[in-house]
């Protein structure tokens, strides 16, 4: 361990994070309202969620913007497909497992094969809904960066879901995001991060191991990093918010740079994250050992978020120990 | 309001005539959806040449969504009419390297989606049509899609959706041909009563002899008077209908090979016809 790091801590290089955090309680409500309010084409959709995905002012305060298709998952998104071939900008949105599950031939064939700007927001990914493997889309990632040419987008807090939003409204074809709902942390710093499609963020910064996060991943990351600091284990930590199409470049000299990789993700650690950047590392060879943290092949059980985290070892205690545990 | 004149429904005869030899001459290179493309000649003919206006830059104002991308057979004899795409190209069908695909993607010129997963037309029409009444426009869209595709549930989510939204400015075309991949639809799963599912749903509905120009105008007539709800013209049709030799050989004929069918019978009777329309017209 290079003991000026060890002794000066990780710090955040860029100075991204915001000092004190606070709670969003409903991020979506002003990101989808603020949208509207300044796009007139664009129509933010549901599928009988828009309560619980947070979509309440533009549909009271702004009517016209919003469509619902009522419970139809199907319709949800070929719908959208068809209005986005007319010349406006559809948000689709429904929870994770719903877009994807439900209706992923519809996102590949009506969405993922034009030029049309058509985004799909899913909400609740992961293990971030209470109600056990119907609900919980651990694998949403992984099918969705399969589709030739689609974006995928998965922020870890209101900022970058915010900012990235603006992005995907001008991107062609399929985007795909993962939302956040309910209590949120705000993590980065608005005034200085600035979400660019493909570009990745060091929060932290040391050497030895680097952690590469994504959404829900990021946040808990975040968390052990505070521990492993607290313990003085020297680490970095890499924001990666674009899945698709992913900075191998970026993400390869992060790599490369660390004695060890870790991975953190809200997703099953196969097709998301971990597989990404393991398949960049190794397609360059000789790279560093990797070990992807995320939900492994089981189903996750259902309850609150602390309960699911800690179940899984994806606390921010939890996390801690693992990461430490491959140091030694 | 149009009148239904004898020369007009003529003149839309022989081109649906034309439509039916420019299928076969384009399937017989490689094979191809033979049957229903010729089925569906008159429709494409009234749809085409008559009921989609112009939109002044050698396109169309109105749209026509494709949902059974294997139809597209339609759209190429008919557009070969037009001149949009030459014979020539044309043949190149079903060849490797082609972009004259048997189910075209998204982009290509007369196709506005995907149409290869059965069933996603209807919702992507109206989705479109939705949108294009938001934005002040008078656009009609068009939607074909088969009796087969009754069968995926987001046909009937998009009719849901369509008859609530009072999509006046919508029309589904329904190829009620009674054939699917594997067989007769009414032996594999039944989807009648059709007209009267639509009605339930909100639309209005008729149900028309899909080779008669006449009720084929008509449906489209009484369909651009509908002006508060959707409308569905079930098109009863049989594979190859307008082409006795080739119906009588291939009643099943959901697809043709190159060797499959009497290519030069085919050719031979539907030139007799055009001649005929001619000469006792002419």
């Amino acid at each position: 361990m290079n003991d000026e790091m060890a002794t000066y801590g990780t710090r955040d290089p860029a100075m991204l994070l915001i000092g004190e955090r606070t709670f969003d309680p409903a991020p979506f409500d002003a990101i989808s309202f603020d949208l509207c309010s300044r796009r007139k084409d664009v129509v933010i959709m549901s599928a009988d969620l828009s309560t619980y995905c947070q979509v309440n002012r533009v549909k009271a305060e702004l009517p016209e913007q919003h469509l619902d298709v009522g419970m139809a998952e199907q319709n949800l998104i070929s719908v959208a497909a068809g209005i986005a071939k007319a010349g406006l900008v559809p948000v689709a949105t429904t929870f994770a497992c719903y877009a994807t599950r439900r209706a992923y031939d519809q996102m590949m064939i009506c969405m993922g094969t034009g030029p049309n700007t058509s985004i799909v927001v899913g909400f609740t990914p992961g293990i971030a809904n209470p109600a056990r493997i119907h609900h919980q889309a651990a694998e949403d990632l992984g099918m969705v960066r399969a589709i030739p040419n689609a974006t995928v987008i998965d922020p870890m807090d209101p900022t970058d879901f915010r900012q990235a939003l603006d992005v995907a409204v001008d991107l062609p074809g399929l985007v795909y995001l993962r939302g956040h709902r309910g209590d949120t942390p705000r993590i980065l710093d608005p005034e200085r991060f600035s979400f660019e499609l493909g570009r990745t963020y060091t929060l932290r910064e040391g050497t030895g191991i680097g952690i590469v996060a994504t959404g829900h991943g990021t946040q808990w990351a975040l968390e052990a990093s505070d521990l492993l600091t607290a313990r003085g284990l020297s680490h970095s930590l890499l924001h990666v918010p674009t899945i698709k199409p992913v900075n191998e470049a970026e993400i390869a000299e992060f790599a490369y740079a660390h004695d060890q990789i870790v991975t953190v993700e809200n997703h099953q650690i196969v097709t998301g994250l971990g597989s990404l950047v393991t398949e960049i590392v190794s397609d360059i060879g000789g790279g560093p050992r990797i070990t992807r943290l995320g939900l492994p092949n089981t189903w996750a059980p259902g309850g609150t978020l602390p309960y699911i985290r800690a179940e899984l070892g994806l606390d921010g205690e939890g996390l801690a120990n693992r990461i430490e545990g491959l140091s030694t | 309001m149009r009148t239904n004149t004898t020369s007009r429904i003529r003149d839309l005869e022989i081109i649906a005539a034309r439509i039916r030899r420019n299928v076969l001459e384009i399937c017989r290179q490689r094979g191809g959806y033979a049957a229903q493309g010729v089925a569906l000649a008159d429709i494409a003919a009234c749809l085409y040449f008559d009921e989609m206006r112009p939109n002044g830059n050698g396109w169309f104002h109105d749209r026509f969504v494709l949902s059974n991308g294997h139809d597209a057979i339609m759209t190429y004899g008919a557009l070969a009419e037009r001149g949009s795409y030459t014979m020539d190209e044309l043949k190149t069908y079903n060849a490797d390297g082609t972009r004259i695909d048997q189910s075209p993607i998204e982009g290509q010129l007369g196709f506005e989606i995907t149409a290869g997963s059965l069933g996603q037309g209807p919702s992507q029409a109206a989705g479109i049509a939705w949108a294009e009444r938001k934005r002040g426009s008078d656009k009609r869209i068009y939607c074909l899609f088969s009796d087969g595709e009754l069968q995926e549930g987001n046909v009937w989510e998009a009719a849901m959706f369509a008859g609530h939204q009072k999509l006046s400015n919508l029309v589904y075309i329904i190829d009620n041909n009674d054939m699917q991949a594997s067989g007769h639809a009414s032996d594999v799963l039944g989807v009648e009563p059709v007209p009267e599912k639509f009605e339930a749903f909100g639309f209005a509905a008729r149900r028309i002899n899909g080779t008669s120009t006449r009720e084929i105008l008509d449906a489209f007539e009484e369909a651009r008077n509908t002006t508060d709800k959707p409308y569905a013209m079930v098109c009863d049709t049989r594979l190859f209908d307008g082409i006795d030799c080739l119906q009588e050989a291939l009643p099943m004929a959901h697809y043709v090979s190159r060797t499959g069918a009497d290519w030069d019978a085919g050719i031979a009777e539907i030139t007799a016809r055009i001649d005929f329309l001619k000469e006792a017209f002419g």
